[in-house]
Parts: C-alpha cells; structure tokens; sequence
C-alpha cells in the first residue's frame, strides 16, 4: 500500500509518497506556498504520483502537517509538524536525540527518547526573529538572494550584534549597522548568530546530543555552524532537511495504516 | 578582601566596607551574544546584563535589592542555577510609614549577618561612623566638582567611586564648557555603561547635561549624613540618608521623586529633559507621560535597548533634532 | 439529569433556555439568557462554548452581572472598595463590614477580550503613556477613565513591594490621574534564617516571623483605614466570621478543583472551572451568592461523576495550566485540541487555600497576604506546581505568558526548568494576547503538539 505526507509549510509544499509496507520513498517534490494551498497540494501530489507511475487511487493514507494542514483537504489525517519533524528526523537518523527545525514561520527545538518519541518541545513566540522569515527580511534589506547569505557570512571577520529579540526592531538594528557603515558580510554573520542565539536561548541548559538539524534553513550556508558555536555541540544537518516533515507525516500515514489493518 | 557586587543605589557601600568587605556597585556592561544566562523576550537589558556580567565573576558575593520584580527574579537565577553567594535585600516600595522604614534597617542588619558569614566582621560604631565619614567626604569632593566637569567625566567619576570606593582615583580633570550650551536634565532609571554615550552626544549637539538624574548621577547617592545623629546612631543614619535621600520611580507613591525633580530643575535652570528608559522597564516607562505632562519642559524619550549599536544610532539622531529644537 | 454534558454556543443556550424555563427553572434576580450580555457589547461570548447546565448558566450570569451588583450597592449606601493586586486578603476584611462591598479593578483585564476592544479600553491606556509593553491589566486606566464599566470606588488599595512592577507602575499612574490610592506593603517572601522562628505557611510555603508580623502591622493600617471608610471600627468576632464566610468559597472551591481535576470523565469544562476560581478572589461582589452558585456548580459536578457523565474523550491530555489567559476562547481551544484542565495556578493559589481559623484573625490573613505565589522566589511557587502535578496527575504543563508582565520574562523559563528537574513531562510556553484571533492557529499548532506528545507516551489515563 502506498501512503503520502504532505508538509504545507509557511513557504513551501512538500509531499513524501512512500511505500507503506518497506518505507521506501516512492517520491517526493515541493512547490511554493500560495493561496489555494489545498489546491497546490492536490497538485504536488498529482505531479509526485506521476512521477513514480502511480494513480491517486493507489494511496491508501495521506497525512497533513504544517502550517496549512488543515487546507489540505486530500488528507485523512492532520498531525502537527512538531511531532513529524521527530518522526522524520528519527527515521533518517535513529540516534538523534535533539532537532532543531528552522522553518520559515517557526522555530522549534525537540527532545526525542530513543525511540523518537517527542519527550518534550519548545517553539519560539510570535515573533519571526529566530526563523526563515528573518533571514528573507536581511536578505531583502541587504538585497541579495535568500541563497547568497550564507556565502556572505562565511567570509565575516567580525560578525555585527544583533541582540533585538523582535524582528522589527533587528531590521531597524540593521538599517543602523549599515549606517554606521558595517560590511553586509559582517550583518549576515550577525543575523545567522542571532537565529542562532534564539535557538540556544530555546534550549535552556537540557541539550543532548547528537542535534539533528532540520527545516528549510538548514540549507543556508553557515547556519549550522553558527547553531554549533552557540548550542555547544556537534550538529548534523538532517538528509534533505526540507523534506523531513513531509516523510514524517508519511510515516505516520504508514502507522495509521498498518494499525487500521491489525 | 572578598569583593561584594551590586548594582542597585539603597545598598549602602558604608555598610559592606565596614563590615571589612569590598563594596562595587558595578554599572553593567551590555553582553550583547555572549554570556546568555538569561535572554528571553521582554527582559529589560539592564537585569539581563547585570546577571550575565555576575556570571562572569569569580569568587564573588552578589547582593540583589527587591526594588525592580525582574531583578527579584533574578537573584532565583543566580541563587538557583549558578549556586553563586547571594543576597536578596527587601527595599520597601512604600516609605511613609515607620514600619517601613522599621524593614529596611532589619534587612541592612540581615545584609550585616550575610556579611559575617561571608568572612566579614560586625562593625562597631565608631567603625561604621568612621566610614560613613569618608563616604560622605569623597562623595562630597565628587558633587562639588560637578560644575567643573563634562557629564560624562562626572558620570565616570560617580562611577568609579561606586565601583571602587574609596581606592577610586577620583581626580578631578576639567573641561572647556561652552557658555552656549543648553543646560538640559536626564532622568531615568540605570544606564548601561555603553549609554553613558549620551552624556558626550548630548555635549556633541550642543546640549550641556546639568542634571544626570539618573540611578548613575546624582540620583542614585545618598543625601549627606548629618554629624551629630551619626555619632548618636550611625546604622540609624545610614539607612535615613538611603533609604529617605534616594527617591526613585518604584516608590508609592513616587511623589517625592517628583519634589526632587522639581527642586534640581529650578536650581540648575534646566531648559529640556532627555528621559532616558531601558525597554520593558515598566517602572520608569509608566512615568514617561506624567513627566510630560508635568515637567513644563520639553521632554525627549530615548530607549535603550542594551545592543552594542542601533539603538544609540537611534538616540543619537533624536538627541541632535532635540537640539536643534531647544536652539 | 435532564441534559447530558455537552458545550454548547450562545445561540444553542438560548433554545435550551426556553426549555428550560418552561421546565420551572428556578433563577436568582440576575437570571436570564446569556445572549442578553451581547447587548453591551460583550461579542466574544458569541465565539465561545459553553458548559449546558443549569448551574453554570448562573454562573455565567453571575459574573456577567457584576456592574449592576456593584452598582446596586453604591444606591444602597455601601462604601465600595477597590483591591487592587492583592489577591484575596483585603476583599475577605471589606466583606467583614456590613456595609462595605469590595472588587477588583484589575479584573478590567478581561474587558478587551469581552467585548473584544471594542471598548476602547487598551486605546486609552495608549494614550495615558502606559502601552502595549505592559500588561493587558492596563486596560483597568481605561475603565477607571470612563467610569463606565464599574462605579469608582469610594476606597482605593493597592499592595505593592513583592508584586509585579506592571501593576505597581500602572496604579501608580493612576494615582497620578487624581485616584487616590492607599499602598500596603508585601514584602519579598524568604526563607526563615537560622535563629529566626520558622512560620508554615498555607499552602506549604514557610517564612520567618518577623515577615509574619510585618504584614500583619500593614495590614493594622489596612484595617483601620478600611474602619474609617466604614465609619465603624470592626472587631475580631466579625473578621473571624468574615473568614469563615470565605473559607465556605474556598472549601467549595478546593472540592470542585479535586473532582474535576481527578475526574476520569471530565465533569467541568476549563472556561467555568477558570471562572468558578476567580470567584475566589473578591466574591463578584457577592459574598453569600458566591456561595451558592458554588454550591451548585459542586452538586452538578457530583451529579456528573456519580452518574459517569463527563466531557471529552477519556484519554484527554491533562494539562497543568500556569497563569490566567486574557482570551477566554483559549481554554476552549485546548479541549478543542485533544487536551483538559488537570491543575491550575493562576497566580492566586492562595487564595483557593484555607485560611486558618484557629489563630487571631490578623495573623491568619497576614498568613494568607505572604502565602501568595508570587511574593516569593519563582523556584518556590514552581515548587508548589510541581506538587500539584503529583496530586491531581497531570501530564503536561503549559505555560500561559501574559503579553508585556514583568514577571513573565524570567519565570517562565524557571519554572519549566524545575518541572522537568521533578519530571518527565513536556512543558511548554505560549503568549496569549487580549483576543487571540489572528493567533489562533499559532496557538493551535502548539497545543496539539503538546497534547499528541503527551498521548505518544506510556500513560496512566484514569489517574490510578
């Protein structure tokens, strides 16, 4: 049987179609986020099945996480992101014992048992400061791409403070940085070590490791770095990090399925 | 000799010196990201800078008032997580009544046995008097240069002496004051030591701070000890030049706070006030719509938000258009 | 037992009303449709649900009412006193006049949620200095600037020193306006030090003595400005009755707080289980009617639990919540989400313990005064928490951060570290601002992944 997971993130789509029986990963995709996320999801599972020779009628179970999990109205399941970043970040590697998943809207660090359970989480508040959405908002006011950030903080000498624990006021910190004529690599420096920072201060003093880096910021360069000078230890960044919510959700529709069947 | 760190002005530095320990009422240098004892949204840069500097020091004593609710809660963290030597001092809010002022000389007399078990040793009267005596004359020579000095050399010098005490190189140095300044007052609560920028800012723009009303200026001293009912009972005097000399925003009612305001403006012909606030310091932002409403003054909020930067880029600009204002 | 329990909307309330009342319901004065209230504007009573029984209908009606008991006591010629901060003490000396009624004026804070800003209230306090940094409590400036949600008390005071400086700082502002305050002093609980007589708190808490008879010495002057207000000084016997009439609603309370906490079936759902507490605080303005709306409420409860009548699914997540919400519609969320009440500590747990009836009266209420959660170190009222969760078994501990309180930015790390020092259970923190609709499915995300994190452990559902 086959079963699906779709991540209706922030930012993206992602889907994970997956084999119940082996978990064996079928396909996956991702699109960007839009208004209709229902139908973008439709689409992105239409686009993965075809992919992998299948028909929607093949998928016995689909689970929905994510911001948008309940738009998603393919899904038989809703699950939170919270609890399938664990799962998806467990399956890929089976010794983590702390995630740390940057999203675009959320940051989140989760403490596994070791049998991936989620023992315990912490999220950060309203405020975009320790995200994806920070680094878009830098990237946007430095205007260079998303991508080049990364690039740019890995040639800092000095990385430029950035203490504002709120958005707003870090992009005003920023204005004032290039004012007082702070080079854009030392204020992408800054920006990484202030996520960073956040994450820390959201871990408190409980983080064991190994860490297991997760979510679409895992993909810019020189933020796991930054993540390991603050949190104090190794961390691996997570086989295709945005995708592990999505296989999570897979998995769990695999679970669904197999309990349903018993 | 074991040095006791601090910060807050109802802690009397003659009481710990004559107790044979070394008071330092430290002004807090921002950590900005590095030590993170503590760094959650909505703590105010002083306490988060005050407990993150206190992480750093070794084999110290601390001593923590109750006079702000964050740095109460403070003292849990260093207390609790850093088991690091500490003592949480009850300030009353209220003043007016005896029982009151009954507390803060009990909790000066705890603060006294705290000491003792810190290796201190109970002070007699003539040793407590003989202290306060010298206090009172090194803080007495620092007030009396105020005119003589640029705010922030006088700043500094107030600094040093809560710092140092009376090993404090207090020398007096002069500077060129141009008549054409506008004399102008800061009021607030503590300044971090990188905001004492403002001081030579302000200076920069054409402004002269004649009043540093501040937990960092004049503010933040006790009123001189009166001779006679200090040889009579000195613990009695010290805590009436404390605990009644020092007015602050966190006292209810905080009338006396403005009677002092009052009487300093008209004194030194103050023309503008530059109301300085560390963010999410209640205590001092709920006053910031009274004093305009009440000054009779121009009044320019400033915000500090104990980053390394940004915000005095801020306060920079504001100050220099304040100026432009009141010229 | 007519109607099974079920939470039912505002609309769906007012149908079963009309059966009910042809039935023979029996109300106070202050009975009616609860759809009544969204005439002064209270909309967020439209967006909630609601237990559907007869009892928490007079609760709700009960609360609601307030302003015209408040009222109808200023026309009677009673003094009305307004407590501010305190929690629970000097409302417990007012009620001991005959002709005194006191409230709470910070009680305000729900008023944005209530008639969801439509009021003005947070626009006022804007406008006074006292803005969106501080506690949402600061809508209280704006009621007190209008006059228009309660009367202006006759008396105003306020306890400051252990308290938080949010309140402190916004009293003091409207001190400034022209209200005369009178201030009492509580100071920061500690721990007794050798050589000092040690004094058992209610509650469990401990302190020295000299604290003891500090408060005690405020509270004198509390008293006897209270008399003078009253124009009737007050003897021990009345205030030894005073108690007794407040440790009925304490008792009750305590009760209700057991059963539903315990129940495998949740009996009470958490939005009435919030209100029923906050009762505890200045009566609503009503001491003997408390009482009986208490009483009622506990009978149902009884009813509910003999019959095996309950709420939810049995393998409910039961959530240990720590500070009020400003948005009522939260506590509906959380059952929404899969979870229920087990254990709360809304920053007034003493004032739901006994106070001690065997001992003058003064001390026992200076007792009570320093018993307060907050007046002491947050690892003592984490303690306390974590006590609770042993009594009442909760599996997770949520967090409820105030927007802008002082106290919020450190405690809530100190205590999620002590609970998880006790226990392995999740904790986790949110922020609940005044009307919480643009944050909803922040908030919901959270809280389903709280509640799927506890069902993903090995659990004792039934608390056996």
């Amino acid at each position: 049987m086959i079963c699906a997971g779709i991540d209706a993130g922030s930012r993206t789509i992602k889907v994970v179609l997956m084999d119940a029986a082996s978990r064996r990963i079928l396909a996956k995709d991702i699109t960007d986020q839009g208004l209709d996320q229902g139908q973008l999801a439709s689409a992105l599972l239409d686009k993965a099945l075809h992919k992998s020779g299948l028909k929607k009628q093949d998928v016995a179970s689909i689970t929905a996480t994510g911001y948008g999990r309940y738009a998603v109205d393919i899904a038989d399941t809703t699950i939170t992101e919270i609890t399938c970043h664990g799962v998806g970040v467990h399956h890929l590697v089976p010794n983590a014992m702390t995630v740390v998943d940057i999203g675009g809207q959320d940051s989140k660090l989760l403490r596994l048992d070791e049998e991936g359970k989620v023992r315990d989480f912490v999220m950060n508040d309203r405020c975009a400061a320790g995200t994806g959405r920070f680094l878009e908002i830098v990237a946007k006011r430095l205007e260079v791409e998303l991508e080049s950030l990364g690039k740019m903080a890995a040639k800092s000498k000095k990385p430029s403070p950035i203490s504002s624990m709120c958005v707003v006021f870090a992009e005003t910190e920023i204005v004032g940085l290039l004012a007082s004529g702070a080079s854009r690599d030392d204020i992408a420096a800054g920006v990484q070590a202030s996520i960073a920072s956040r994450i820390a201060g959201m871990a408190g003093r409980s983080v064991a490791p190994p860490i297991v880096f997760t979510g679409g910021v895992a993909l810019v360069p020189e933020m796991k770095n930054a993540l390991q000078s603050k949190l104090g230890h190794d961390v691996t960044i997570s086989p295709d990090p945005q995708m592990t919510g999505a296989l999570g959700a897979a998995i769990l529709a695999a679970r669904k399925l197999e309990k349903e069947s018993k | 000799m074991r040095k006791v760190v601090y910060t807050c002005p109802y802690v009397p530095a003659e009481w710990i010196a004559a107790h044979g320990l070394k008071p330092c009422r430290i002004v807090p240098f921002s950590t900005g990201q590095g030590s993170e004892i503590i760094r959650t949204e909505g703590l105010c840069p002083y306490v988060r800078d005050f407990v993150n500097n206190l992480s750093k020091e070794k084999d110290c004593i601390t001593v923590f008032t109750t006079v702000c609710d964050q740095m109460r809660r403070g003292f849990d963290i260093i207390a609790g997580s850093l088991k690091m030597p500490a003592f949480l001092m009850n300030v009353p809010s209220t003043w007016q009544t005896v029982t009151s002022q009954r507390l803060y000389i009990d909790e000066l007399q705890r603060l006294g046995n705290f000491l003792v078990q810190m290796g201190g040793k109970t002070p007699s009267n003539n040793t407590l008097s003989e202290v306060m005596l010298e206090y009172d004359a090194a803080s007495q020579s620092i007030l009396a240069a105020r005119d003589k000095l640029s705010a922030i050399q006088y700043a500094g010098m107030l600094e040093q002496f809560n710092r140092d005490g009376l090993n404090s190189k207090c020398r007096i140095g002069f500077s060129p004051l141009c008549k054409k300044s506008i004399p102008l007052a800061i009021i607030g609560g503590p300044l971090l030591k990188q905001d004492f920028e403002i001081l030579e800012i302000t200076e920069q723009f054409g402004g002269r701070i004649v009043l540093n009303a501040t937990e960092n200026g004049e503010r933040g001293l006790c009123t001189p000890f009166n001779r006679r009912k200090l040889m009579k009972n000195p613990l009695m005097e010290l805590a009436d030049a404390y605990f009644n000399g020092i007015h602050d925003a966190s006292r209810r009612p905080n009338s006396e706070l403005y009677k002092w305001i009052k009487k300093m403006l008209t004194e030194r012909e103050v023309r503008g006030i530059i109301f300085h606030r560390n963010i999410w310091c209640d205590i001092w932002h709920a006053e910031l719509q009274r004093l305009k409403d009440w000054a009779g003054l121009p009044v320019l909020d400033i915000e500090s938000t104990g980053d390394d930067g940004s915000s005095m880029q801020r306060n920079k600009n504001r100050i220099r258009a304040f100026l432009e204002i009141l010229h | 037992m007519k109607y099974l329990p079920k939470q039912i909307s505002l609309e769906e309330w007012d149908m079963q009303y009309d059966e009910l009342h042809k039935a023979g319901l029996q109300e106070p004065a202050y009975g009616g449709r609860l759809s009544r209230h969204v005439e002064d504007r209270d909309y967020r009573l439209l967006k909630l649900r609601y237990d559907n029984s007869a009892a928490a209908l007079r609760l709700w009606n009960f609360l609601l009412t307030e302003e015209d008991r408040l009222q109808k006591a200023r026309d009677d010629g009673k003094k009305l006193v307004g407590a501010m901060k305190d929690l629970g003490t000097v409302p417990v000396m007012a009620y001991s006049f005959d002709n005194m009624t006191a409230f709470y004026p910070d009680g305000a804070w729900w008023i944005p949620c209530v008639m969801e800003l439509n009021a003005g209230l947070l626009e006022i306090a804007d406008s006074l200095g006292i803005d969106e940094s501080f506690c949402p409590v600061r809508a209280m400036l704006g009621a007190f600037a209008t006059g228009a949600h309660f009367p202006i008390p006759d008396f105003l005071v306020c306890s400051v020193g252990a308290t938080c400086d949010d309140f402190s700082a916004i009293a003091q502002r409207l001190n400034g306006m022209g209200h005369p305050i009178f201030w009492w002093e509580i100071p920061h609980r500690r721990h007794p030090e050798r050589n000092e007589e040690n004094i058992l708190l209610p509650g469990g808490f401990t302190a020295p003595k000299c604290q003891l008879d500090f408060v005690k010495s405020e509270l004198e002057r509390v008293k006897a400005a209270l008399s003078d207000i009253a124009g009737m000084e007050i003897n021990n016997e009345k205030l030894s009755s005073g108690i007794k009439k407040a440790n009925q609603v304490r008792q009750y309370l305590s009760e209700l707080r057991y059963l539903v906490f315990t129940a495998e079936l949740c009996p009470l759902p958490a939005l009435e289980m919030l209100i029923a507490e906050m009762l505890a605080l200045h009566f609503c303005s009503d001491r003997d009617e408390t009482i009986e709306v208490l009483k009622y409420l506990l009978e149902e409860v009884k009813t509910r639990i003999k019959a095996g009548h309950g709420f939810f699914r049995a393998d409910a997540a039961k959530i240990f919540w720590v500070n009020p919400v400003a948005d009522l519609q939260v506590m509906n969320l959380l059952e929404d989400c899969g979870g229920k009440i087990c254990g709360t500590e809304y920053l007034f747990a003493h004032a739901l313990d006994m106070i001690p009836e065997n001992i003058p009266p003064l001390d026992a209420l200076a007792q009570m005064a320093l018993a307060d959660p907050m007046a002491g170190s947050t690892i003592d009222r984490a303690q306390r928490i974590c006590n609770d969760i042993v009594k009442y078994g909760s599996e997770a501990v949520l967090i409820s951060r105030i927007p802008g309180a002082s106290h919020c930015a450190i405690e809530g790390e100190i205590i999620s570290q002590v609970v998880r020092d006790n226990f392995d259970i999740p904790v986790l923190e949110i922020e609940v601002p005044p009307v919480t609709d643009a944050m909803r499915p922040t908030i919901q995300t959270r809280l389903e992944a709280l509640v799927e994190t506890v069902k993903a452990r090995p659990r004792n559902i039934n608390n056996k």
